[in-house]
């Protein structure tokens, strides 16, 4: 039955080559940004949703799809991965993150997203139709000891080339706050034979790499300001040209921060600087979400599905931790900081409200946060007339794993959900 | 650098003993008996020849008036390496990791055949010698005697119970061998050989005391019939295991003592636990195991600098609060144990430490006991240590004061009947903490 | 019986299993039994740590604890075939190509967080496997998260003991010439085997000098019984493990990727005369199901893991329904101390990558796991007569806002998320006090209360902090 419809989607997606204007019909529509309409169609129309309503009539040759009493959401949204930009993790030759250099600002993911990954497929088949694709894999001080490591891009899970995949390049800048080392606990300093560095000696590495930042930062204003001069001995500099959008505050700082303290100095070092950031992938909140709230600083949440920072933690932690920032005030979105389970994204905000957090606001966390707080908020996140026609069909909620997702559209094109994985599938069932 | 330090500043005083030495009036707690408000002590030859309240001194003796002072036997470091040299290392002598830097490098052991970290057959007895520097500040802590080991491998030697002082390694030597200390090695993230896991290291040990089986077997039935072969090979790690009259194994965490209890029957041998930090979950337990042990002075401390946003958990928090309340909970459930020093080294930390768990519920006479008549019953040299008492060793500490007060000082020791007096700097805290906050690690066990 | 002291909520003390053996019944339940269909508005009733009733009407004694489970659903306890939880030190032996001769029975660890953690999602027995560094690996045990006992008190009574053998890239990635991915450090020295065909030699290699062995002591035994005294062999425990095996005394589990790998091993047992008893992970089983399911090795994986590394870079999450419509016995596991608190999750999956029904998907972490390790007779549904090991879920566990309330195990309460909430406070304090406990008794100008950092309004630089 499952395989019927594949092969009829992807029928379909040959007969109709490229169009990309569709009317479906006969679905209960789930616009996010407003309430939920039964038994309605959406109209799309070159890309774009023309129209949302009851009774709507196919033009300018839209094909007509029967959603025979589906759901119809926006395509959902990964708000931090690396698709596109590494393949198997173990192979570093298939891995293009974690560039060499501390501050690497002028670095373009969207160049390196390879369109013919197999983690493309993959990730869509489970209702997702755009990413945040990033060029490092963060953690704790990042692999490289990298500081700023390139720009992320925002990318649709479809297209022939990467150009056409981009639906916002440079959409944040991407920066692994400093951190403080942790101290190495007495059972472990054994183990890894390193003597435990003083706290001191840590506090005062810390001091110098902010330093460093705040120098960095520095030297780019300085560029601004000799570039607006113009006098004869100005020479564009890439590096310092592509920091320009940031101290400009408009292209945002995702700042990877996990812990509490880390948060704070993020957050100080951005008034201080006077620039845009989100914070990203933090795994407690302290006092940080009323000071996230009043300085306006949305979060990107990491994983939910992870365990709790230190062994008295509360065993939900993790869970009650979105709702918490929601709580506070604070917008939110879901990333998964990976590859191959940016698929998983909606199970991440599906545990989030298993534990507290208003089934809305996770779907809300999965679309139209997302689109707002990676700045495009005016063309994607929602079913709303003017926005790509990035849509899922599905036969249930698709932040549950019993759900199907039925088919699917990115820019009013119907997209096969096939992929690796279920082509493994029709082939060995057959042995 | 350090022994000229240490006799600058030990302001050492050896009186010849021609003939006996008497110290007069003072308070005596013998351990074995009633305390003597009032009493006096005689040695003579490095043996104690009289105790009582009211003595007639020889007039041979030299005669030290006790008036304010107080007469215990000498402290007893139920697990060291005091005496080894080569165990001595600047940052304050870890047990375990000395032998590990200063050995070379051992081949990479492919499985237990290869016999890694064994060195089961060398002698604490070999190795002692008075030169190691840490001897007078052990002294001067009231430490007379050691059961002292060698300190690499997971099989690290015979131990043997020292005296702390002497014109020769061979004269500190009371009785050998006392017992087999066995430590888990963990490899570590690097590269090493077998084993590299502890489960690795349990394993090993196992299966080399059912070699050591085996090959008893062998001999017994070898010898009844030689003819029928074939011939035996010398194995000198079996030879040492063999003679091990007991061995003493590590068991520092709650589940770590329930593991040993269970491990340590099946090497068929007496065993002691030494570390214990959190035996107050399993005071029961142990009381029921009457198993010998050895209660580590190195309480579990607050690192000297901790992050702030960086707490510690609450199992480590609470064995910080309620390790030193180990000894009284001991002492109260009628369970033998002993105290031994692990790596601690100043006369004035280890007074610290000693209140600590007396301020914790040990009564004094009790943590008194457990650092001498206790360590020599469980080592089996009660005849010849461990308290005051006619015909015994000459190892004596007169204080003044309480034992382990603050304003206590350690006037005398006399080893062998030798006569002692410790510096007072070398009982005042040290001017860089004795103690360091992120102190070399003891392995885990 | 005794109790740990120190857990970490104050919820071990509270539900204190040193109480006798309780009475319970559990009410008015949507009863998963997983064996004999789901059952609405069913009750349980557990007597003496047994599932003593099931059904629509099940009348209880005045004494017993009822519990009101409307609107909730009840599920067998989860069991979870592939687990590195509760283990002190290295969870591998990676010294030796083979390292039959240790024992993860020897350093359980009860007092492992993540064992209660595991609790509160509903996990209630754990393989507890040795790690995937050698072809050949250790001894493994069946435990259950009976949290706040013993190590001894967690082992499976009755089950079979396990061993543990690696294929595919883990265990010969030690054989590499030159540095790979994972930084093997200076020059190392180079550990056989560093070829798939090396991790069959060693495994031919070993139970062939596993047969020898066993002659010897056959030949020994036999002299003995003649009343001749030779001299016993070495007792060798690298070798007596697989004497087990050979002899049907103990499961072997492989972790294996591949199909070429999978089919090697299964050839392998079949020259040598043993049964592989699970293959693990075997994220490539769909493509030899077949040859599995002729074999009768159960087949134990992920539910959508994937392109970790070269060798998975094959696996898909239809895997685990492809196996089971071919016959394979299959069940998901974690291999994580993180995905072991939501297998009810993981099951999920297959209702969608193959479109698998509820009980087909909760059999894969319940019943399925339990036959594997042979221990259904008294553990994996909701029977009369099975082990009381229940979790009580706040909707239907397959779905993704699902949560577990309550876990029993042998019908003691393990878990429960209201006492969990509740004694946070208690242990916030207890804490604090010890906090506040030791500081004060730290010399003055040193004191720092442990809330600087998270009052602090935010500054740039730490300075403040002192």
């Amino acid at each position: 039955m499952r395989s019927g419809l594949l092969f009829l989607a992807s029928a379909l997606v040959l007969c109709g080559a490229e169009s990309n204007s569709v009317l479906i019909r006969n679905v209960t529509v789930h616009p996010v940004t407003a309430p939920d309409i039964a038994n309605a169609s959406v109209l799309v129309i070159d890309g774009k949703i023309a129209d949302i309503g009851p009774h709507l009539a196919a033009r300018s040759g839209a094909r007509v799809i029967d959603g025979r009493g589906l759901q119809l959401y926006p395509g959902l949204i990964n708000a931090a991965t690396n698709v596109g930009l590494a393949e198997i993790s173990a192979l570093r030759d298939t891995v293009d993150l974690d560039e060499i250099g501390t501050f690497n600002p002028e670095l373009r993911a969207e160049v390196a997203f390879n369109p013919s990954s197999e983690h493309v497929e993959v990730t869509r088949a489970s209702g997702i139709t755009s990413v945040i694709s990033l060029p490092s894999s963060g953690g704790s001080g990042g692999r490289s000891g990298s500081i700023i490591t390139g720009q992320g891009a925002l990318m649709h899970l479809d297209g022939w080339t990467w150009e056409e995949m981009a639906v916002k390049r440079g959409a944040v800048m991407d920066m692994i706050f400093p951190q403080m080392q942790a101290d190495v606990p007495r059972q472990y300093a054994a183990l890894l034979g390193t003597p435990a560095q003083s706290l001191q000696e840590r506090e005062k590495q810390y001091k110098e790499k902010l330093q460093q930042v705040s120098d960095f930062f520095q030297e780019a204003r300085r560029y601004k300001q000799e570039k607006q001069a113009g006098g004869a001995g100005f020479r564009p500099n890439l590096r310092l040209e592509a920091m320009l959008p940031v101290i400009d505050g408009k292209q945002p700082i995702f700042v990877r921060a996990e812990r509490e303290r880390t948060i704070k100095d993020a957050v100080a070092f951005a008034e201080k600087e006077k620039v845009k950031i989100i914070i990203a992938g933090p795994r407690e909140m302290g006092s940080t979400g009323v000071l996230l709230k009043e300085h306006h600083i949305p979060v990107v949440m990491g994983k939910t599905l992870e365990l709790p920072l230190h062994e008295d933690d509360a065993y939900d932690a993790p869970y009650t931790l979105a709702n918490e920032f929601y709580k506070a005030g604070v917008k939110i979105c879901f990333g998964t900081f990976d590859v191959q389970f940016a698929r998983n994204v909606p199970f991440e905000a599906a545990q989030a409200v298993a534990f507290g957090l208003p089934h809305e606001e996770g779907l809300k966390a999965l679309t139209i946060n997302s689109a707002e707080i990676m700045g495009a908020g005016e063309s994607l996140g929602s079913i709303e007339k003017g926005k790509w026609g990035d849509l899922i069909l599905t036969d249930g909620d698709p932040l549950e794993a019993k759900t199907n997702i039925k088919r699917m559209f990115i820019e009013g094109r119907e997209v096969a959900l096939e992929s690796r994985h279920t082509r493994e599938y029709e082939k060995w069932m057959k042995r | 650098m350090k022994l000229a330090l240490g006799l600058l500043l030990g302001g050492l005083i050896w009186a010849e003993t021609h003939g006996a030495v008497a110290i007069k009036d003072a308070r005596i707690v013998t351990v074995s008996g009633e305390e003597l408000a009032k009493g006096t002590v005689v040695m003579r030859d490095g043996v104690i020849t009289e105790v009582g309240a009211s003595l007639s001194v020889p007039a041979d003796a030299w005669v030290i008036d006790g008036a304010g002072l107080t007469v215990y036997p000498g402290f007893i470091d139920a697990l060291s390496s005091w005496g080894i040299p080569t165990a001595a290392t600047p940052r304050g002598g870890a047990n375990q990791t000395a032998g590990a830097a200063t050995a070379t490098p051992e081949p990479r052991a492919r499985g237990p055949e290869d016999r890694p970290q064994t060195y089961s057959f060398e002698r604490a007895a070999d190795l002692v010698s008075p030169t190691d520097t840490r001897l007078e500040a052990a002294r001067a802590a009231g430490f007379t005697s050691a059961a002292t080991y060698p300190t690499r491998g997971i099989f690290q030697g015979l131990g043997a119970m020292i005296d702390l002082a002497g014109e020769r390694g061979r004269d500190m030597v009371v009785a050998q061998p006392l017992g087999q200390q066995i430590s888990f090695r963990q490899g570590g993230f690097g590269r090493t050989g077998f084993p590299g896991s502890l489960m690795g290291n349990i394993s090993y040990v196992r299966q080399l005391f059912l070699d050591l089986d085996q090959y008893e077997q062998a001999k017994q039935i070898y010898a009844s019939n030689p003819a029928a072969g074939p011939r035996l090979e010398y194995d000198h790690a079996l030879e040492g295991l063999a003679e091990s009259p007991r061995v003493l194994l590590p068991a520092e965490e709650s589940q770590q003592i329930d593991r040993m209890l269970k491990f340590a029957p099946e090497l068929k041998k007496p065993f002691i636990l030494y570390g214990l930090h959190e035996a107050y979950e399993r005071i029961d337990e142990l009381k029921e195991a009457k198993t010998p042990l050895l209660v580590s002075l190195k309480w579990p401390e607050k690192p000297k600098e901790e992050d702030p946003s960086e707490v510690a958990s609450f199992r480590e928090l609470t064995m910080r609060d309620k390790a030193p309340s180990v000894p009284g909970l001991l002492a109260k459930a009628g369970v033998r144990f002993a105290f031994y020093t692990d790596g601690v080294e100043s006369a004035a930390d280890l007074k610290k430490d000693l209140k600590k768990a007396v301020d914790a519920g040990l009564p004094r006479a009790d943590a008194i006991r457990a650092l001498t008549l206790n360590a020599a019953e469980i080592y089996g040299v009660a005849d010849r240590l461990g308290s005051i008492d006619k015909g015994k060793i000459a190892n004596l500490v007169v204080m003044k004061g309480e034992a382990f007060d603050e304003k206590t000082t350690v006037e005398y020791v006399f080893v062998d009947g030798q006569q002692f007096q410790p510096s007072k700097e070398s009982q005042k805290e040290p001017a860089a903490s004795g103690r360091k906050g992120n102190a070399p690690a003891e392995e885990i066990k | 019986m005794r109790q740990a002291n120190w857990a970490p909520t104050l919820c071990a003390l509270v539900l204190s299993s040193t109480a006798p053996a309780q009475t319970i019944l559990i009410r008015n339940a949507t009863v998963m039994t997983v064996t004999k269909g789901t059952i609405q508005n069913g009750s349980v009733l557990i007597q003496n740590g047994k599932v003593s009733a099931v059904g629509k009407n099940v009348s209880a004694p005045a004494d017993a604890t009822v519990v009101d489970a409307a609107g909730k659903f009840l599920t067998p306890g989860i069991i979870d075939c592939h687990s590195h939880t509760a283990v002190e030190g290295s969870v591998n032996e990676g010294t030796v190509s083979d390292s039959s001769m240790v024992n993860i029975k020897d350093v359980i660890n009860p007092t492992d967080i993540n064992i209660y953690r595991a609790l509160a999602g509903g996990l209630t027995v754990s393989n507890v496997l040795h790690g995937s560094a050698n072809a050949i690996g250790g001894q493994t045990i069946v435990v259950k998260l009976r949290w706040g006992k013993t190590a001894q008190e967690m082992l499976f009574e009755g089950a079979t003991p396990g061993i543990k053998f690696a294929l595919g890239e883990n265990p010969k990635r030690q054989g590499y010439p030159a540095q790979g991915f994972f930084n093997q450090g200076p020059a190392p020295e180079r550990r056989y085997p560093g070829t798939r065909l090396g991790v069959e030699e060693v495994i031919r290699q070993c139970f062939q000098e596993a047969k020898i062995y066993q002659a010897g002591w056959q030949t020994y035994n036999e002299k003995v019984a003649r009343g001749e005294h030779p001299i016993p062999p070495r007792k060798d425990l690298r070798l007596e493990p697989l004497v087990e095996v050979l002899e049907g005394k103990r499961y072997v589990h492989a972790h294996c990727y591949r199909s070429d790998e999978i089919l090697m091993l299964l050839r392998v047992a079949d020259e040598m005369g043993f049964k592989i008893r699970t293959l693990q992970h075997v994220l490539e089983g769909y493509k030899v199901a077949k040859e599995i399911a002729a074999h009768g090795a159960g087949a134990s994986t992920f539910s959508d893991w994937w392109s970790y590394k070269a060798e998975a870079y094959d696996a898909t999450p239809y895997n685990a329904a492809i196996m089971m419509k071919k016959g394979v016995l299959v069940s998901l596991n974690s291999d994580s101390d993180e995905l072991q608190r939501h297998l009810n999750l993981e099951a999920a999956k297959t209702m969608r990558y193959g479109g698998l029904s509820e009980d087909e998907a909760l059999a894969m972490v319940t019943i399925n796991p339990a036959k594997q390790l042979g221990i259904d007779d008294k553990v994996g549904s909701i029977e009369v007569g099975k082990s009381a090991d229940l979790v009580l879920f706040d909707q239907d566990p397959l779905s993704n806002f699902s949560k577990a309330q309550k876990v029993w195990i042998d019908g003691h309460e393990y878990f429960d998320r209201e006492k969990d909430i509740e004694t946070r406070p208690e242990f916030e304090r207890k804490k604090k006090a010890l906090e506040d406990k030791e500081a004060a008794a730290e010399p003055a100008g040193k004191r720092k209360s442990g809330a600087a950092a998270s009052d602090s309004p935010a500054a740039p630089i730490a300075e403040e902090r002192r």
